[in-house]
């Protein structure tokens, strides 16, 4: 660690601030920086660069700086299909937050022996493929599925209703392999909650609504918005959940995307559709700090 | 701030040299000659004759199977890796990339059309795969690869109806018969723009390939009034919705429907009378093969009969092999899904490559999905 000081001695004259890390420093932070090139910088900069492209021929793409991928995503088609996608993602937010909160705040103010058995049990299903889950929830919801089973068995009704295959049946699984991204940060939240606050605001006469509406809640908002963007943006590009319980019907933007690095032969187009998705996570995200500044 | 982010690049440039170092270099070999063998490791060197025992396939997923790559390697000492892809698409988009090393792909047959014309396949030498005899001669000397030049036949397939007969009580015959109001959100159909517009075109008598603006605005309304009456939309596996009883009627490969006929006697096939689409999937090797001999034996060793059919064990798609057919069981051989009648292969058409159309034939599907 001296080395990191010594090599820097000539700067110090100015302000401890403006300290120049030494190549050690540089060292530690080149996997680091290398990582972050190779595999975001160099990507995203590679889908912009395409957006611009023309598809020529069996799959090649010319660069010509051509407009016309974004002048073709500007129609109601593709602003359905992303509106779709929004939707979607912005259920699964407010459900996963309602279903969330409860759960976060129970662990958070359980004794802390029991609070890492009750996270383990919230992480358990994550170490199976979510594909496989996918797929056990399909059972699950079928026709000839457990709850229609039980249903009919039980003459609850007369016949099986439809239950897969249907948006509900989409939103239900974005919302089951979400779910965890929102409560984990709210844990962290409520973990750090200081008893003195409640205690405080139960003293100076607050009833219960209101000090959890203008003091837990507010203390809690960093877990909120960081759950809240953890589930929404990872919402709006998932395409094999939507796909396999909603089956595929309306399109998602997902799905059109990789369909037109396929069988749509627009690779371009799909790049163009994926900056404007790039966008709406940008802006996402742009919101949910400024709500987290606040 | 500047030399912040000239540290970043140099160390960044670091480590894509250091990257690129990493593969040793590659002998340029695409002929099979053994004169190609001296710039690669000592040990392909030392194994005799002219190709190191390895051999890359590029193929889809779920089409061949392990037993049959095992065999192989049992028979010839032949290392085999296989890497998957899921569409022609996909496979033409990483081989014009020029990313892997690929020494046998399977395209069908529009990319095969595609890949001959822009000149990436390697001609095959038939004296290398004489079984290529076994293969009746309705799948020999196709358009996309007159005289096989360049390909072997795979595997074939097509497309029809499967009827849950009980839930459907109807006569059904047609596409015409699938989509209509009293099935509304009672089908699936595969998850494929050009598949659903072809069916389309077939119901108004236009031939699959003329894949015009105008033809598409003629179908434009049959398509409309179709996906409005779909439940699923599923290429990877439409068997599931049918097999769980989430729909009653589907139109799917032909070997997902004879999987379906052989899971229950209830489904029903039924081979469309407007006709239908009839696809080859092939096995050619690329210009970038390093290994095209073993390529070629291996392409040799899937037409022997008996390897053919533990290929229709696994995956009841139309196999194109004459003389593995004796050898299948009788419920295989009168399975309607895998083997349609002669006549029903007379009447059924092979997609050509439409090129630039196919964005039109997407854009037209999704705009009406998502309606």
């Amino acid at each position: 660690m001296a080395g990191i000081t010594a090599a820097t001695a000539d700067n110090l004259g100015a302000s401890a601030y403006k300290r120049r890390p030494s190549w050690v420093a540089w060292l530690v932070f080149a996997p680091l920086a290398a990582w972050l090139i190779l595999f975001v910088i160099v990507p995203t900069l590679t889908l912009v660069a395409l957006s611009f492209g023309e598809q020529r021929g069996l799959g090649t793409v010319e660069f010509t700086f051509t407009l016309e991928n974004y002048q073709r995503a500007f129609n109601w088609t593709w602003l359905k299909v992303f509106w779709t996608s929004i939707w979607y993602a912005l259920l699964t937010t407010g459900i996963c937050m309602v279903i969330g909160y409860p759960v976060a705040y129970y662990i958070g103010r359980s004794p802390e022996n029991m609070r890492n058995m009750l996270l383990t049990l919230v992480m358990i299903p994550f170490w199976t493929s979510f594909l496989i889950r996918t797929y056990a929830w399909i059972t699950i919801l079928s026709k000839e599925g457990l709850i229609n089973s039980f249903l009919v068995a039980a003459r609850i009704v007369p016949e099986p209703i439809t239950i897969l295959y249907t948006p509900f049946a989409a939103v239900l699984g974005l919302v089951y392999n979400y779910l965890p991204f929102m409560i984990l940060p709210i844990y962290t939240s409520v973990e750090r909650l200081d008893n003195a606050m409640i205690e405080a605001a139960y003293d100076l006469g607050a009833r219960p609504v209101r000090a959890f509406s203008q003091i837990i809640i507010p203390l809690t908002s960093p877990g909120i918005v960081a759950g809240a963007l953890l589930v929404f943006v990872p919402s709006i590009a998932m395409f094999a959940i939507t796909n396999l319980m909603g089956g595929g019907d309306p399109p998602t933007i997902g799905e059109v995307i990789y369909k037109q690095f396929t069988s749509g032969r627009a690779q371009p187009f799909g790049a163009a559709l994926g900056t404007l998705l790039l966008l709406i996570f940008i802006i996402t995200l742009w919101i949910g700090r400024r709500r987290s500044e606040e | 701030m500047k030399n912040n982010a000239r540290h970043l690049m140099l160390s960044a440039l670091a480590m894509l040299s250091l990257a690129g170092c990493g593969k040793p270099p590659e002998p340029s070999a695409s002929t099979p000659t053994p004169a190609s063998s001296p710039g690669s490791s000592p040990a392909a060197a030392a194994a005799a004759p002219a190709e190191e025992k390895k051999l890359n396939i590029f193929c889809w997923s779920e089409y061949i199977p392990q037993d049959v790559i095992d065999a192989f390697t049992k028979e010839t000492g032949i290392q085999v890796s296989v890497e998957n892809y899921a569409s022609n698409e996909e496979m033409l988009a990483k081989l014009l990339a020029g990313g892997g090393s690929y020494d046998l792909i399977q395209p069908s047959e529009y990319a095969i059309e595609g890949l001959i014309a822009e000149n990436l396949l390697i001609p095959i030498d038939h004296a290398l795969i004489p079984n290529i005899k076994n293969i009746a001669p309705e799948f020999l000397n196709m358009s996309f690869d007159p005289g096989n030049k360049y390909t072997v036949p795979y595997m074939a397939g097509t497309v029809g109806i499967v009827v849950n007969t009980d839930l459907v009580k109807d006569e059904i015959t047609s596409f015409n018969d699938v989509f209509q109001d009293k099935y509304k959100k009672n089908i699936v159909v595969l998850d494929d723009a050009r598949e659903i517009v072809t069916w389309a075109m077939l119901s108004q008598g236009i031939p699959v390939n003329e894949v015009s603006d105008a033809n598409l605005e003629k179908v434009k309304p049959t398509v409309a009034k179709w996906v409005q009456l779909v439940k699923v939309y599923d290429s990877d596996s439409p068997k599931t919705a049918l097999l769980n009883g989430d729909v009653a009627l589907g139109v799917v490969w032909g070997g997902e429907g004879a999987l379906l006929l052989n899971a229950d006697k209830k489904f029903k096939w039924v081979m469309p009378k407007e006709g239908t689409h009839l696809f080859i999937d092939s096995l050619a090797i690329p210009k970038i093969a390093k290994h095209p001999t073993n390529a070629q034996q291996f392409m040799n060793f899937i037409l022997r009969p008996d390897i053919s059919v533990k290929m229709s064990d696994a995956f009841p798609y139309l196999n194109p092999n004459a003389a593995a057919r004796p050898l299948l069981t009788k419920e295989q051989q009168e399975n309607p899904a895998s083997f349609p009648s002669a006549e029903e292969i007379a009447k059924m058409q092979t997609f050509k490559d439409i090129g630039g159309q196919a964005t039109k034939v997407d854009e037209l599907v999704t705009s009406l999905k998502a309606q």
